[in-house]
């Protein structure tokens, strides 16, 4: 949960714990008799909503993945001891890893959208609150983790819990409408966050924070980190890909509601009709799911319950009552903080407003509320939804095409070019004519079969089956090349590739690497020089780098050949460029070297990258990122350098030592010293005066203390073997 | 200096025919940077000249300003990560092109000697659209307006294509040759193994092999 907002040591951590004893303690004096009340009565509503997790008291809920309200089968099921062994998967389990935690951020980042639809009344209720983006602005960061464990069941019918599952809640208006302040494009939006990140941190951000695994390996940047996140919500809503489409459409009445079933009613048809429905290559096909938001503070909570079950007999299972208080938390109370929503904003805005004041503050029963209806929404209902569309779409039109008429078919298809101009004819229902796409709005219909198996597989991606995702990408994948739409065919190729690099079952042999290559390249193709999409393209190769990253082996080098590829397309401005040329560094840097003799190391290359990356640093005016980059170089060499740390090539010498003395005075400087002085300490006398100024700062001695002593002693080294050899030198050449 | 290598050209002519006829003399101006680098990676003797062959001028041209000549050095450096895996997968001597250096598009050849020295070229077509010289007639070739993108401009000509066989071959040819002349200095009474290679003859027979063949 560190958003780049919480990098900074001050700010306290979220916290999970249920908030029950804390609110006793910190909760408004002037409510203290109500509060008890309250809670008892929660805990009784609890009991009667027959909610087998009623709060999601994390110590109890970690031990053991409870699937509330499952069928008998299902349970049934998951008590087999073979699942058993195979039930606890999450991203988190090696979370030392560096690579670990961009796996599980990227496959965060591909998260289920619920739409968002709430009453006037319910958005005024919360507006009164401190939040003024509504309902959504109250319920979005709290879907980015959902409390306790998630248990989905796959196609073949094992079950698996993460521990990180996530949905993004958006707007129902905002879904696929481009915001009105996007008119400089994503990408610049993003070039223009990141270097507001860079000024607002100061150059802070990156080195003081980088962590280390436990090899030692570089962990990566907090920028990068930061950047890689941006890049991956930025993407809009597009009709190629379903992950921005909503799954579900959580509508939202009030308890101050006069007429509350017509309001739902309402809210309904809004959905399906009018100016307010989701653009057309939407598939309608989503969950509706009903929330009454009762006020404790002013309404009747007999009321709100008799109504709750009305919408319980109209509506069926998909209800939650919501019981929030209406007054504004004090925020010098010590309520829980409103954890900040990182990485799932999908306007580039809300991250530049991150960690700035005025952040609501919440009452940490409101909190655990929320949260209680988080889990309840999407455990109980959106993720047997999705597993239920998944089975339903696999049976009904994935398996007839995968079937053997449903391949006659697309062969036929693919053979009817020859002189037949019957092609249209020949389709037929199975496998799809290719009269489906619509060549000038770009979009299939959402009820075509090539638009459902996308679905199926983006539901798929987004349950985390992976295989089952990555067959069925790669079943279509050729069928949008077939219709010409370049922009499904690119999405399809990329996301065969990401889906086969995270299925963890398929080990790094079975997998072939040239043919994931081989996807990456025709997806980068197909976007960038067919479709002129560079944010996709960006997104694309982003994700390829840090997916062969993960792999190792020799999949890095792969990796590091997409990361100059990026800066090789101009896809990055120019901070972007030095983050990319880190991650270049930082791949070679992942492929550490097997056996007694050490083959198979990028070291030196992983050293030039990491050089050449604080080169870029201090020109652009960031030395304190400049010297990270610098210490990580010299760590990199020292492997393969000889003991003394000296380049055996004198130029490189000159340039690193160079590099190194204006590094440091950069740094001095903007760290306050007197710049003057720091010309002084290159020269090894007066390497007592820098210690000093080294001892009233402890935490920077590290970053500053590498380069001097190694500057010390590669001085001394250098200036020996030159003076003695010069001379001759030239003589010899003069005769 | 002109007038030894228009000497040796004709000698050489018949093998390199198949490669003189490819070369557009306007657009094969690779820059090359030699170097030979001892058991423990120190440097024994460096070069850098530019190709002769079709109305070239000898003189190295690369993409780097002239203050970041070090890059040579950098590239030339990171790719004995390469190199140690590739001399035990190789059994020749000559390694052929190793690695390369995208963003550059610098190409790497390596060339080994039984004591452990290690011949290393770096060669670098010209830089097609920000290039002063006369190359400009290739045409824009960037995708999106950036330098550097010029990896498939060169690899659809194939004689400023650095991984052809020609190009090869041609390389081969001036690293026997090097191979040869650096024997003849390393068995010098005054030469001990290790030391920098500082004799004007080895140099000017290099730079008269990097005429010949390059």
């Amino acid at each position: 949960m560190t958003s780049p907002g919480d990098a900074a040591p001050v700010k306290p951590p979220p916290s999970f714990s249920p908030g029950v004893a804390r609110v006793a303690s910190t909760s408004p004096s002037r409510y203290p008799g109500e509060h008890e009340t309250t809670q008892s009565l929660d805990a009784e509503l609890a009991e009667s909503q027959t909610v087998s997790s009623p709060t999601p008291l994390s110590a109890t809920v970690a031990e053991l993945p409870i699937r509330s309200g499952s069928s008998h089968s299902r349970s049934g099921r998951s008590s087999t001891p073979q699942l058993a062994r195979s039930s606890i998967g999450s991203p988190f389990d090696g979370r030392s890893d560096g690579s670990e935690d961009i796996r599980s951020s990227i496959i965060r980042s591909f998260s289920p959208t619920i739409a968002v639809h709430a009453s006037e009344d319910t958005d005024d209720l919360v507006r009164n609150k401190g939040f003024k983006g509504g309902f959504w602005e109250l319920i979005r960061p709290f879907g980015e983790t959902v409390s306790g464990k998630v248990v989905i069941r796959d196609s073949i019918g094992s079950s698996r819990a993460w521990e990180d599952y996530g949905v993004r809640f958006a707007d129902f208006k905002g879904i696929g409408r481009t915001p009105s302040n996007r008119d400089s494009g994503p990408l610049a939006q993003m070039e223009e966050v990141l270097a507001k990140q860079l000024d607002s941190s100061g150059g802070m951000l990156g080195a003081s924070v980088r962590t280390k695994d436990v090899l030692g390996l570089p962990a990566t940047t907090p920028l990068c980190k930061s950047f890689l996140q941006q890049l991956l919500c930025s993407a809009p809503t597009a009709p190629h890909e379903t992950f921005g489409h909503p799954v579900a459409n959580v509508i939202a009445i009030s308890s101050r509601n006069a007429a509350p079933l017509e309001t739902l009613r309402q809210l309904y048809a809004d959905g399906t009709t009018g100016d307010k429905q989701p653009p057309d290559w939407v598939n309608q096909e989503y969950l509706r799911y009903y929330v009454l938001v009762h006020d404790e503070e002013r309404d009747d909570i007999t009321e709100s319950i008799k109504l709750y079950d009305q919408m319980k007999r109209h509506f069926g299972l998909h209800c939650h009552l919501l019981r929030l208080r209406s007054s504004q938390s004090p925020s010098a109370n010590g309520s829980r903080r409103q954890s900040i929503c990182r990485g799932q904003a999908k306007q580039a805005k809300a991250l530049v407003d991150l960690g700035t004041d005025g952040t609501p503050y919440l009452f940490g029963s409101d909190a655990t509320a929320i949260r209680a209806f988080i889990r309840e929404l999407v455990v109980q209902s959106v993720i047997p939804f999705m597993e239920n569309k998944v089975a339903v779409w696999n049976d009904q039109v994935a398996s007839r095409r995968r079937g053997i008429s449903g391949r006659f078919m697309s062969m036929s298809r693919r053979w009817a070019g020859f002189g037949s101009s019957s092609r249209s004819s020949i389709g037929g229902s199975s496998g799809g004519n290719s009269g489906n796409y619509d060549p000038t709005r770009h979009s299939y219909s959402p009820d075509s079969p090539e638009a459902i198996l996308r679905k199926m597989a983006d539901f798929a991606f987004m349950l985390r089956d992976w295989k089952l995702a990555a067959s069925t990408y790669e079943m279509i994948r050729s069928d949008y090349g077939n219709d010409k739409a370049w922009k499904y065919h690119a999405g399809a190729h990329e996301m065969c590739a990401v889906s086969m690099l995270l299925n963890p079952l398929a080990t790094s042999a079975k997998i072939k690497l040239e043919s994931v290559d081989q996807m990456f390249e025709t997806a980068c193709y197909s976007y960038l020089t067919r479709c002129s999409d560079a944010p996709h393209a960006l997104r694309c190769l982003s994700l390829a780098v840090e997916l062969l990253k993960s792999r190792g082996g020799s999949a890095t080098e792969s990796a590091a050949k997409w990361a100059m590829r990026v800066m090789d397309f101009g896809l990055v401005g120019s901070a972007g460029q030095i983050i990319y040329t880190e991650r270049v560094a930082a791949c070679y840097a992942s492929k550490t070297p097997v056996g007694a003799a050490k083959w198979g190391g990028r070291r030196r290359k992983a050293g030039m990258w990491s050089i050449l990356a604080a080169d870029q640093w201090l020109k652009a005016g960031q030395p304190t990122l400049a010297s990270a980059c610098l210490e990580e170089a010299e760590r990199l060499y020292a492997d393969v350098l000889q003991a003394d740390g000296v380049f055996p090539m004198p130029e490189m010498q000159s340039f690193v030592d160079n590099l190194r003395h204006a590094v440091k005075v950069e740094y001095l400087g903007a760290r306050g010293f007197d710049t003057r002085e720091a010309p002084a300490s290159e020269d090894p006398l007066d390497t007592e005066e820098t210690s000093e100024k080294l001892d009233m700062r402890h935490h920077r001695r590290s970053l500053v203390g590498p380069p001097m002593q190694l500057d010390a002693g590669a001085l001394n080294t250098t200036q020996g073997p030159l003076d003695s050899q010069s001379p001759p030198n030239d003589d010899f050449e003069r005769a | 200096m002109a007038a030894a290598s228009k000497a040796a050209i004709p000698s050489s002519s018949a093998v390199l025919g198949s490669i003189s006829t490819l070369n557009n003399p306007s657009l094969l101006k690779m820059s090359y940077y030699f170097t030979i680098l001892s058991p423990t990676d120190t440097p024994l003797f460096n070069i850098a000249f530019g190709t002769s062959k079709g109305g070239g001028d000898g003189i190295a041209r690369f993409r780097f300003p002239e203050t970041a000549q070090y890059m040579n050095q950098f590239i030339i450096h990171s790719s004995l990560d390469i190199l140690e895996e590739a001399q035990w997968t190789n059994g020749g001597m000559y390694l052929k092109h190793i690695d390369t250096y995208p963003p550059a598009a610098a190409y790497i050849t390596a060339f080994l000697t039984p004591s452990g020295a290690r011949f290393l070229l770096l060669h670098q077509p010209p830089n097609l659209p920000s290039s002063t010289s006369s190359s400009s007639g290739l045409g824009s070739s960037s995708l999106l307006g950036t330098a550097g993108s010029t990896t498939r401009a060169s690899s659809s000509s194939i004689a400023a294509n650095p991984t052809s066989p020609q190009t090869e071959e041609a390389v081969r040819q001036f690293m026997n040759e090097v191979y040869e002349n650096y024997v003849k200095t390393a068995m010098s009474p005054f030469y001990k193994q290790g030391m920098e290679i500082k004799s004007p003859v080895f140099r000017t027979r290099v730079t008269a092999a990097g005429k010949k063949w390059l």
